[in-house]
């Protein structure tokens, strides 16, 4: 079986590396991107199978951008999106509700950090196993 | 400290009054030379003449008495300053009496002043006192009509003003003292009742601001609560991480040895952000300051030594222009150093590698300025005064460094206006930002 490809876009290169290093133990490819522009330009070239997209970079709304972005594009729309948040006591916002919601925040998954290997694991498994 | 307020505040109105006085004493002067010269009336002049000499010598005593009073900042007790404005007032009644005794008596329209005496009265008097007011302005002046209407006292005409004879005229005496004490009393009673509801309003005002700055003061008593505990545990971590990471208790592999790494400098810019705000929260605890005489040039001498480290490394000059005058200071040292240690700081943080810091020191009038100018990134305009806020963030700071913790500057602010000084920020014409601070200079 092929090595499945994740891709990483998070500001933070401590939070980026602890889930490299957990995620290429399990033979996962990792790459990771610092910000929206950089994502988009990888994704020029690359198409990774699921991507992990932390929710606050440098302003609140980045995450949330980019995940619209990401799903109206052609292209990229079938690819899995784990949201990555510490944002729920910053901002309010109940992940767990409207995670998935297609025109407020389109994602297929989303996570608490701190990051915890084994449901870091399970999360990426699960989503690579849909259709 | 309330009572204290309303004690300066009754300070504040016996000298409103005094001010008032040499307004009265101006006219009255100008009132007795414009009547004398241009409008040709006949009056005994020279007693008016000297009644103004006696109220202006009147005034300056006590002038002169509030004065003393307050001599160095001296509080003395309400009731003493209540006493003495009631004094004031009443002493007034009788000179205005006095005046118009020899000015005309009831023929003088400027017994229509009387209520301007009743407006202040029920303006910083009691609501009784104020009545009493009334009662003895109505007293003095019916007095003075009736005496002079029976010859008792004499009669000053009013000579080519109102026509002679009004004194002496028993119905036009009666409805002018009828009317005369019916509006006394009403303005009495309606300046009161306004002023009553002002004073509640105030009171509420004061009573909300008190609730404030408890609600605030708890909130810090929380925080300090809550960054100690957690500066405990973050301790703790550090120490344990710190042993992995210096391999006391075995060899690390490269990767170990990189996480470990990126786990003990996140520990530290935490600990880092929790010394600062538990620094913050403790300064805003503490009400008064623990003051001292110290030299400013030590201070800034201190805060240079402490940073030229830092400033080496990334190969930037710090220039101090400190003179040799030496400039003294009342408060507490160690904040001043922090606080300028912290703009130094973000000074090096912000400045690319290369740059220049100056520092310079100077007199002017009655303070002492500290700059700081730099070659760095500047400040966004428009973001000069958030910057100070607590947790701010310059939005171009967070790009050169990630994890500031934006509260240097809130600190510095704090410190500063306990000083009683100011503190700022500007950007320079030719780039960098220039940050300053002043502090009054100590008394000797």
């Amino acid at each position: 079986m092929e090595k499945a490809k994740v891709l990483i876009i998070d500001d933070d290169p401590d939070i980026t590396e602890a889930m490299r290093v957990v995620l290429e133990n399990k033979d996962y490819i990792v790459n990771n991107a610092e910000g929206i522009e950089q994502a988009m330009g990888f994704l020029k070239e690359n198409k990774p199978d699921v991507i992990i997209l932390d929710v606050m970079m440098d302003t609140p709304q980045d995450g949330f951008i980019l995940s619209r972005q990401l799903k109206q594009d052609v292209n990229l729309k079938d690819i899995p999106i784990l949201m990555l948040t510490s944002v729920k006591d910053k901002i309010g916002i109940d992940f767990e509700s409207v995670a998935g919601d297609e025109t407020w925040l389109p994602v297929d998954a989303y996570m608490q950090k701190p990051v915890k290997p084994d449901v870091l694991l399970e999360k990426i498994a699960g989503l690579l196993k849909k259709p | 400290m309330e009572s204290l307020l309303k004690s300066t505040r009754r300070i504040q109105s016996a000298c409103w009054l005094v001010r008032l006085r040499w307004a009265a004493i101006a006219v009255l002067g100008m009132a007795t030379f414009f009547a004398s010269r241009l409008l040709d009336i006949t009056l005994p002049y020279r007693k008016l003449y000297i009644i103004t000499g006696v109220l202006f010598f009147y005034n300056f005593i006590l002038y002169d008495y509030i004065k003393q009073l307050t001599w160095k900042g001296q509080k003395p007790k309400e009731s003493k300053i209540s006493g003495m404005i009631l004094f004031q007032i009443s002493t007034d009644l009788f000179i205005l009496t006095s005046i118009l005794h020899f000015s005309g008596g009831i023929e003088n329209p400027f017994f229509l002043f009387f209520v301007f005496h009743m407006i202040i009265a029920s303006i910083l008097c009691s609501k009784l006192q104020s009545y009493i007011q009334a009662t003895l302005a109505i007293f003095l002046f019916g007095s003075l009509v009736i005496l002079e209407r029976f010859g008792i006292l004499w009669h000053y005409e009013l000579k080519g003003f109102a026509a002679h004879g009004l004194y002496n005229n028993p119905k036009f005496i009666f409805g002018t003292l009828f009317v005369f004490a019916g509006t006394l009393y009403l303005v009495v009673y309606m300046t009161t009742s306004i002023i009553g509801q002002l004073r509640e309003q105030q009171d509420s005002f004061e009573e909300a601001n008190k609730m404030l700055e408890e609600k605030d003061m708890v909130k810090n008593e929380y925080v300090l609560r809550l960054t100690h505990d957690i500066k405990g545990h973050l301790a703790a971590i550090e120490s344990c991480i710190n042993i992995v990471k210096n391999e006391m208790i075995g060899p690390l592999n490269e990767k170990q040895k990189d996480m470990i790494g990126r786990a003990y400098r996140r520990t530290g810019k935490c600990m880092s952000f929790i010394t600062a705000l538990l620094k913050l929260t403790k300064m805003n605890l503490a009400g008064k300051l623990e003051e001292e005489l110290f030299e400013l040039n030590q201070i800034i001498a201190n805060a240079v030594t402490v940073v030229q480290n830092r400033a080496t490394q990334k190969s930037i000059t710090i220039l101090s222009d400190i003179g040799k005058d030496v400039y003294r200071v009342y408060g507490e040292p160690v904040l001043i150093e922090e606080t300028l240690t912290n703009i130094l700081f973000n000074a090096i943080r912000y400045t690319p590698g290369g740059g220049r810091i100056s520092l310079t020191l100077r007199e002017q009038g009655a303070e002492y300025v500290v700059r700081v100018r730099d070659t760095g990134i500047g400040i966004p305009p428009g973001q000069e005064e958030q910057i100070f806020e607590e947790f701010y963030r310059a939005s171009n700071a967070r790009k050169v460094e990630r994890d500031g913790t934006g509260l240097g500057l809130s600190f510095a602010k704090q410190a500063i206006e306990k000083h009683g000084g100011k503190i700022w920020a500007q950007n320079n014409p030719d780039g960098g930002a220039t940050f300053s601070f002043s502090l009054p200079k100590a008394q000797t």
